[in-house]
């Protein structure tokens, strides 16, 4: 079953153009990412999948409802907002047994998922006093209160250590293992996505550039890359790029992504201790089909903006 | 699970965001003062030889002077500060993820800005009113509700164009401005019709004003226009029912105007 369907969503801020003819699906007990730059259209699609925006065009079901002013689905959605706001003179720990309340959940609860994301020893403060990264926790135990059976996430972890990401992270896979819970999550931070998401959707300019299993996207976008591991990934990447049969070239600081030709892999294979020899550098290791999620990322963007 | 708990756990929130201590103690304080420091008797000089009902339309007058300008105070800071910060800040996207109607959410921020600061304002001036006049409150408890119901009303006809600008700008302060500049506006509107009825020796600027600010209604109703026979041959003294249409007409515009507010936020409002 559908958790929520999209179909051609658009939505214009005067002149601007925010969402064009956007799609998506996400199915239930899976974990989706909504992957794009700055501006590309997440948020105002996450809005409007929550009621907040209505859409210029287009129809959006959560549920099998539509989700403007629709109470029925909220008992069954969690909120994780970018910017997360509550009632800054109340304490968390009463202020999530108001949630409760409002939910109609046990008020032990509160204290469950302030444990859940570590912020037990802060059920006393304020909420105006957590700090950025305490306050989004906050929203996220806030979300999880009435254990819902999708929960929708606009850049859940953007403020917070990579400890505590990781943690969180966890508890996401936890959640969707234990509870079946289904999630939609929007970062900018794609390793975080990989560990994740079992879908991922590519929004760039408004639209879905790419959408599908990640299995299938890096079997559409990622054949022919072959991930190279070096000491010395920027002096590889200059004698890799004089090879005819390579298409393209990227390094970070711990390897380089070869595109070559169909076929010519193996030719890859054997140039490349040959080249490492010639520079004295070393080669950790040769793995096909092992793109990062930044590549995929990189490589679907490139092959829709070429049709 | 009942739709009254999540309207109550709202309203509760609102309450305690709105009136975090000090302010509702430091408003009561001022309530009180307004009431029983600031009142002005000035109006009852030259009603002291009228009508029962005429005195205690006095005597109210004169005890809700000091502390109406109180409770413009208080609903200018919880409708258009107040809400207007709510809405700014998300709190408002954090209460739509609530189980709880547009409409309800609204009611509940409408009850703890207004609601609450009008049963406080009404509390305190009534109690004041039975402390100090308790001759006049019970016989002449109609004419007091009358004076209240007259009075109030044009700063909740601020109130409702605060909050429409608050929610149409999504921010608190032209909203805030306006209703400080509206307020002290009809004071300097009302002196300008009243001279522009008398120049023209029609009352008709005093009638449209009376339709926004009904108090002027019931002020000619009583007091008529002492003292500008020699001005003006100028006459204007509504009678009761035409002074319950005025209070009237300006009501249907208020809940108009909230009515809007509410079609606004239940429909248009996208966040």
């Amino acid at each position: 079953m559908s958790l929520i369907v999209a179909e051609n969503l658009v939505k214009s801020y005067g002149r601007v153009v925010a969402v064009e003819s956007l799609s998506l699906t996400l199915d239930e007990g899976s974990v989706t990412g909504l992957i794009g730059p700055n501006g590309a259209g997440k948020t105002t699609t996450i809005k409007m999948i929550l009621g907040l925006l209505k859409p210029d065009k287009g129809v959006v079901k959560v549920f099998g409802q539509n989700p403007w002013d629709n109470t029925a689905i909220r008992s069954m959605i969690g909120v994780v907002y970018e910017k997360a706001f509550f009632p800054a003179h109340q304490k968390t720990l009463e202020y999530l047994q108001r949630v409760c309340r409002i939910f109609g959940v046990s008020e032990s609860r509160a204290m469950e998922v302030l444990e859940l994301v570590n912020l037990q020893e802060a059920s006393d403060r304020q909420i105006k006093a957590l700090s950025a990264g305490m306050l989004q926790k906050f929203a996220i135990a806030h979300a999880l209160v009435h254990s819902p059976k999708l929960i929708v996430a606009d850049e859940m972890t953007a403020n917070l250590d990579p400890q505590a990401r990781s943690e969180l992270l966890d508890v996401v896979l936890q959640l969707n293992r234990d509870e079946k819970a289904a999630f939609l999550l929007s970062s900018h931070i794609l390793p975080e996505l990989s560990r994740v998401c079992d879908s991922v959707a590519i929004i760039n300019r408004g639209k879905v550039w790419a959408f599908g299993k990640l299995s299938e996207l890096y079997e559409k976008y990622a054949v022919g890359i072959i991930r190279v591991s070096t000491d010395s990934p920027y002096e590889l990447e200059a004698e890799i790029k004089k090879l005819n049969y390579v298409k393209e070239v990227n390094s970070d600081i711990r390897g380089i992504s070869v595109t070559v030709v169909e076929g010519k892999e193996d030719e890859l294979y054997e140039d490349v201790p040959k080249l490492a020899k010639k520079i004295k550098a070393k080669i950790l290791g040769i793995e096909t089909g092992s793109a990062s999620m930044q590549e995929l990322y990189r490589l679907a963007i490139t092959a829709k903006e070429r049709k | 699970m009942g739709k009254g708990k999540p309207f109550l756990e709202v309203l509760a929130s609102a309450i305690h965001e709105d009136f975090r201590f000090p302010f509702l103690e430091i408003f009561a304080f001022l309530y009180a003062l307004g009431t029983f420091v600031l009142a002005s008797f000035t109006v009852s000089i030259y009603t002291q030889t009228a009508t029962n009902e005429a005195v205690a339309y006095a005597v109210t007058t004169s005890l809700l002077s000091g502390s109406l300008i109180v409770f413009v105070l208080l609903i200018f800071k919880n409708v258009a500060y107040g809400l207007g910060s709510d809405l700014e800040k998300g709190i408002i996207q954090t209460y739509f993820s609530y189980p709880l109607r547009r409409r309800g959410i609204l009611t509940a921020k409408l009850l703890s800005a207004l609601g609450v600061s009008l049963l406080l304002f009404l509390g305190i001036q009534i109690s004041a009113l039975y402390i100090l006049a308790p001759d006049i409150v019970l016989p002449q408890f109609s004419t007091i509700i009358l004076t209240y119901a007259a009075n109030l009303s044009y700063p909740l006809l601020i109130s409702a164009i605060m909050l429409l600008m608050t929610l149409i700008l999504r921010r608190g302060g032209i909203g805030l401005v306006v209703g400080i500049v509206l307020y002290v506006a009809m004071n300097i509107v009302s002196g300008i019709a009243f001279f522009v009825a008398l120049a023209t020796e029609s009352p008709l600027m005093l009638q449209i004003i009376s339709l926004i600010s009904p108090s002027y209604a019931l002020q000619y109703h009583y007091g008529g226009l002492s003292g500008v026979s020699e001005l003006s041959s100028l006459t204007w003294n509504p009678t009761l029912s035409e002074t319950l249409l005025y209070i009237g007409g300006s009501y249907v515009i208020v809940a108009s105007l909230f009515v809007l507010g509410y079609i606004y936020f239940s429909r248009r409002l996208n966040l």
